[in-house]
């Protein structure tokens, strides 16, 4: 469990992570006047003097982020922002779906991060949607991403255990499994095996290799997969 | 087998927090009270009945009706209780004291644990998914409760604010009230729905995920009904 | 080949250090991350009509890739299963073992993979009309839902149709109701296996029925 305790710095938070990697929830421990921004729906509980408010764009932020509709869910990404009064107070926050949860301090540099797997971050960090590097991207999933950068503390999530992959060359990542990587990598898209057949055969299909210097989180699990075993099992809808 | 206190059944949770998986050792003789379709596995000794739960309150909610008693006979037997969802297993050894258990929360107890359904009203239910349905337990005995996600233990001294999907169970001596959180743009666009602040003094038992966001995100997976 | 499993037991995925010169044998899908320089080829599972059989009666994948190290560097590579849950290795000695339908994940070049007729007992207990039998030489990887947990049965158990994920050859599954035809029908438990024989069973502590069956009951 970590435990990164900054009193004096406010652009950092002090989370500590619980229940990794299966069903983790985030405990964000504030102490006075401090705030952070998290993905609506995601507050398990809270301590009572706690303020909750609902906005679609990042305080303190020039743009305004539309609210985009979640590609997994058709959920709507709104913010929420909490902050304390004169007391400190606590937020539990979870993740829609439950699985591994990291933190990562930033300190001026930017990570590309999968939209679905955003949880929360800290005042002086910015969360741009427009990003369109992987537009050309052909995959099993529908995913949007997000460039993260500023100076402080970002948490996400993911469906799988997270680690992370030192790039020092090239490395192959099935693309359902990205996480997070750092804006430093080049990246492209490639097929698994040695021909096309082999790849499609081979279950892998398109894979993104990435090349350069950086580090890759990856997840190891993807949602599309185990949604293809359990929705076959489950009452039609309409 | 590690036993937590002398008082009760030998037990053992396995896997938890994700996968808790409850090991009982029945004394010969002794009757265990578990919830339908939990057993995994047991011992060949052990005879199961079936009894009727008290109350169609509990159709209603959605669960069954049933309760599954197994008695160890001509000498102890283990039996093995799993959840049907992923999640964690706690227990508790309740000394003339009431828990009230969110409606799919009960997984096991022992026989002199009264177990009853207790109707919420319409708006002191938990909505946003949840039943209006608690389950009130009390007595002297074990009792062993499970959860979608990890179960945290709250300890509410002077409030305490929490997403209605996520309560387990909580010690009577709090009362609660179901309100919206954070004003009326909130309700619609937080997420949020609806929260349960806690009063008074007590122990609340949380967990980690919650059941509507999985519903939302599987949705598109299922197969589409045929329009004939 | 050193393989390690972490995320134990709700992510668990496998970590495959593969020396120079070594191959390792996956199901389809199974990679979540390579070394670039890793060799992938798509096999066919043991045989056209075998792995038709395999894919439909058994739930394994048509095909199967091989990965091999074709340089002169150790190259890791990560594979993991498409539902969550727990993995567990077997190191084979000339022995077979019985795994359920689904549960192989990946193994080495020398361990074989066979269908064999469960029979109608274990299609009745709710375990399926054919077990998977691995055999030969060299590690086997399978997974579960929920997490793995060994018991050691001497004589006879019982366990819920589900939660078997792997046994010994020559322990027999024989169906029974869990209770009288009341209890096993509103019980909730229905037909159960009684497992007979010495030795160890791996089982799982949750089972994808009872997932859906939970979910169904909170679906309109």
């Amino acid at each position: 469990m970590e435990d990164q305790f900054t009193t004096v710095d406010s652009s950092k938070l002090n989370v500590v992570l619980r229940m990794q990697p299966g069903s983790s929830a985030a405990e964000i421990r504030l102490g006075p006047r401090q705030s952070f921004t998290a993905e609506g729906g995601a507050m398990i509980a809270m301590s009572p003097n706690v303020h909750m408010m609902t906005t679609t764009h990042k305080k303190n932020s020039g743009g305004v982020m539309k609210g985009l509709k979640r590609m997994l869910g058709g959920e709507s990404f709104f913010l929420n922002h909490y902050s304390t009064g004169h007391e400190g107070g606590t937020v539990w926050i979870g993740a829609v779906h439950a699985g591994d949860m990291m933190v990562k301090e930033l300190n001026g540099e930017g990570i590309i991060v999968q939209g679905g797997s955003y949880v929360a971050s800290s005042p002086d960090i910015e969360v741009d949607m427009s990003w369109q590097g992987f537009k050309s991207l052909v995959s099993k999933e529908s995913l949007f991403w997000l460039a993260i950068k500023g100076r402080g503390t970002v948490v996400v999530n993911s469906f799988g255990a997270i680690y992370p992959i030192q790039v020092n060359g090239e490395y192959i990542v099935d693309t359902g499994h990205i996480v997070a990587f750092e804006e430093s990598l080049n990246f492209s898209l490639t097929k698994a095996g040695k021909s096309w057949i082999n790849s499609f055969l081979g279950g892998e299909g398109l894979v993104c290799k990435f090349k350069g210097h950086g580090t890759v989180w990856v997840q190891s699990h993807n949602t599309t997969s185990f949604g293809s075993i359990l929705g076959p099992k489950l009452k039609p809808r309409k | 087998m590690e036993t937590l206190d002398k008082k009760g059944f030998d037990f053992r949770i396995d896997c938890k927090p994700d996968y808790g998986f409850l090991t009982v050792n029945i004394p010969s003789g002794k009757k265990l009270k578990v919830e339908a379709a939990a057993m995994a596995s047991m011992d060949t000794n052990l005879e199961m009945k079936t009894k009727f739960r008290g109350g169609f309150s509990r159709f209603l909610g959605g669960e069954s009706i049933f309760i599954n008693e197994f008695t160890a006979q001509n000498g102890s037997a283990d039996i093995q209780i799993a959840p049907a969802c992923p999640g964690d297993v706690e227990h508790i050894y309740l000394e003339n004291q009431t828990i009230y258990l969110q409606n799919t929360a009960f997984l096991a107890s022992a026989d002199s644990i009264n177990v009853e359904s207790k109707w919420q009203g319409f708006m002191k239910g938990f909505f946003s998914g949840e039943s209006f349905f608690l389950i009130k337990c009390s007595g002297v005995g074990d009792l062993w409760f499970n959860s979608y996600g990890g179960i945290i233990p709250i300890d509410v001294e002077d409030g305490y604010v929490i997403d209605t999907g996520h309560i387990v169970a909580f010690t009577d001596g709090l009362t609660y009230e179901i309100s919206r959180v954070g004003g009326y743009k909130s309700l619609f666009f937080s997420g949020e729905g609806l929260v349960c602040r806690f009063s008074g003094q007590g122990r609340v038992w949380i967990q980690t995920r919650k059941i509507t966001p999985f519903l939302t995100w599987i949705n598109p997976f299922r197969r589409v009904k045929s329009s004939n | 080949m050193k393989i390690t499993i972490e995320g134990k037991p709700v992510f668990a995925h496998v970590i495959v250090e593969l020396e120079p010169g070594e191959t390792f044998v996956a199901e389809s899908d199974a990679m979540s991350s390579m070394s670039a320089e890793l060799d992938m080829t798509a096999k066919l599972n043991g045989g056209f009509f075998k792995g038709l059989a395999r894919k439909f009666l058994g739930k394994e994948s048509l095909f199967i890739n091989h990965f091999s190290n074709l340089t002169s560097e150790p190259l890791t590579l990560h594979l993991s299963q498409p539902t969550p849950g727990d993995i567990e290795v077997k190191e084979l000695n000339g022995e077979s073992y019985c795994i359920q339908q689904g549960s192989y994940i990946a193994s080495e070049p020398g361990v074989k993979l066979g269908l064999q007729w469960a029979g109608f007992g274990s299609f009745i207990g709710g375990e399926g009309l054919f077990k998977l039998v691995v055999s030969g030489y060299g590690k086997v990887v399978f997974g579960a839902y929920g997490g793995i947990v060994e018991k050691e049965i001497n004589g006879e158990y019982i366990v819920d149709s589900g939660h078997l994920v792997a046994y010994g050859p020559d322990m027999k599954l024989k169906p029974q109701l869990a209770g009288g035809i009341f209890s096993s029908i509103f019980g909730g438990e229905g037909f159960v296996t009684r497992v007979e024989g010495n030795g160890k069973i791996y089982m799982q502590t949750r089972n994808m029925s009872g997932l859906a069956s939970w979910v169904n009951r909170h679906l309109r």
